[in-house]
């Protein structure tokens, strides 16, 4: 009960907050409007060119189905990430050796450059589909193992001893002790995986795949269209966006409530 | 488990019975020689100067270390804990840091929250105050929370790692009161960690000494007198005695050692 009356509440002052980040983004495109008055539309189209691309290519029958398909695929690449990351970022931090022999792994695959994986996925799996999701999963795993592993290499010794001299059962310890201290780890790799997932699904679609935004940006590309290829990355990053601040946020805020507010 | 390493074979033991427990932390030996038995129901203070090895008794007892050597039966089942600091979960409301023991046993949500509330309200916190979380409340409402999250599981063994010692006089006393009142209530032993004398004889049925280097158990006090009819006049003349103890003034390092001259009648020497 207390909850729902907090909603309504909590969901203004979130809509509130926003007012910081539009002016932000405006004072973005001001700074865009102004390199395209000098540069010229061939090279930088503006915003106002970009954006009404954007809507034609939106109200045709061709931007959309390649956005959900390269959203699928962020999607389902990411969501695979955040699940096998997590889990066994978690359980590599509950021990000594097992962090000890991950983190140069870690490191390892965070160096290797998503592009390389592209050129393995393209070997193994051929064109489409399961090379770019396979790019992605590559790509964010370790980003979100890595968030986990830290989290739980932290949490408060003191407090994992009142879990053992409470005895508290294994499924407690989990979810009562170290997830409520691994998410506040877990959400800003989760946040930087997103980014990672379009960016990688982009850059493997350009190169592998025949559908999706990457190889519509590769045919724009082509015939030299720039405000459609502004076009294509405006629309990514408005879902990227669009996933953080409606979805990953509200769920960090709800969750994190815990937490001191300045 | 490892709470019951080496137990004797036999009967398991009511109570606790430690016999020459050793401890060392690397090639540093902690605690030597240890020998102590806690009963159902005794209240037995352990103070001793810092660094004396008390805590890491008292972790032994609660089973988060395994003592390098010797045996530690512990018939305990249900224990409740309070720490120096009061350690609550800082992403659980207080109702539900005060449940964590009672959901560790497997109780019901809603019995376990029933209980907890009526725990809270005896410890003097108001609905609101139950409803927040552990950053929104003052050292002495995190300490009360702390008090109840040990106090609600009914423990047949209460271990106090010094958690009064940050507290002010007035709360320190409202505190004791009402550790007493359920103490006596459950009939729970309790193993109390202190440097503070008064404390030590306000609250205890016996109280052990320690002395560091490594550390062991010098010597033991009885007190006589029922807790029920210690007037503040009878404690503060009997921690004043005990400070007259050798062992006493040498452990806390103060001026030489006097002779023990003559024990009170209420604190009789082993």
């Amino acid at each position: 009960m207390r909850s729902l009356s907090r909603a309504p509440a909590a969901v203004l002052a979130y809509l509130w907050s926003g007012w910081g980040a539009i002016a932000s983004l405006c004072l973005f495109a001001a700074l865009w409007q102004a390199g395209a008055q000098v540069y010229g539309p061939l090279v930088l189209p503006g915003p106002g060119d970009t954006f009404a691309t954007l809507s034609g290519m939106l109200a045709g029958s061709t931007a959309i189905p390649e956005l959900l398909v390269s959203a699928r695929r962020a999607m389902v690449g990411l969501a695979l990430a955040v699940a096998v990351g997590s889990v066994l970022g978690l359980v590599a931090g509950l021990s000594l050796t097992a962090s000890m022999v991950s983190r140069p792994l870690v490191t390892l695959f965070l160096g290797m450059p998503p592009i390389a994986w592209v050129v393995l996925a393209m070997l193994w799996f051929g064109m489409g589909d399961a090379s770019v999701v396979f790019t992605v999963v590559v790509a964010c795993t370790p980003i979100v193992f890595a968030g986990a592993l830290q989290g739980t290499r932290t949490l408060d010794h003191q407090l994992k001893d009142l879990g053992r001299v409470y005895r508290l059962p294994w499924h407690m310890t989990l979810l009562d002790l170290y997830v409520p201290h691994v998410v506040s780890y877990l959400f800003p790799a989760w946040i930087t995986a997103l980014g990672t997932s379009w960016k990688v699904v982009v850059m493997a679609e350009l190169l592998t795949a025949p559908d999706g935004v990457g190889a519509a940006l590769a045919v724009s590309r082509s015939h030299l269209d720039t405000a459609a290829s502004m076009g294509w990355i405006v629309a990514v990053l408005g879902l990227l966006l669009a996933v953080e601040y409606l979805l990953l946020e509200p769920f960090r805020r709800e969750v994190e409530r815990w937490r001191v507010t300045a | 488990m490892n709470h019951l390493h080496a137990v004797e074979a036999g009967a398991p033991t009511a109570g606790l019975r430690i016999r020459g427990l050793s401890h060392r932390y690397g090639l540093t030996e902690v605690l030597a020689g240890i020998d102590l038995d806690l009963a159902p129901g005794e209240t037995l203070a352990l103070i001793g100067p810092s660094g004396c090895g008390k805590s890491t008794l008292l972790h032994l007892v609660a089973g988060l270390l395994v003592p390098s050597e010797g045996t530690l039966a512990n018939g305990f089942r249900r224990i409740g804990c309070m720490f120096q600091q009061p350690r609550l979960l800082p992403w659980k409301s207080t109702l539900d840091n005060i449940a964590l023991g009672l959901k560790a046993r497997g109780e019901a949500r809603a019995d376990r929250r029933e209980r907890a509330a009526a725990m809270a309200r005896w410890l003097g916190l108001t609905d609101e105050d139950m409803a927040k979380f552990p950053h929104a409340l003052s050292g002495g409402m995190q300490s009360r929370v702390a008090l109840g999250r040990a106090l609600v599981v009914a423990p047949d063994l209460l271990l106090l790692d010094e958690p009064f010692s940050a507290l002010d006089v007035g709360l320190k006393a409202e505190l004791y009161g009402l550790l007493r009142a359920r103490v006596a209530e459950v009939g729970s032993a309790v193993l109390m960690i202190t440097h503070d004398l008064m404390e030590a004889v306000r609250l205890a049925d016996r109280i052990l000494m320690m002395a560091p280097g490594p550390g062991r158990l010098v010597r033991s006090f009885t007190l006589s007198q029922p807790q029920a009819v210690r007037s503040e006049a009878w404690i503060y003349r009997t921690a004043g005695e005990l400070m007259e103890a050798e062992e006493v003034r040498l452990g806390f390092g103060l001026a030489d050692a006097r002779p023990a001259n003559g024990w009170p009648a209420a604190a009789g020497g082993r």
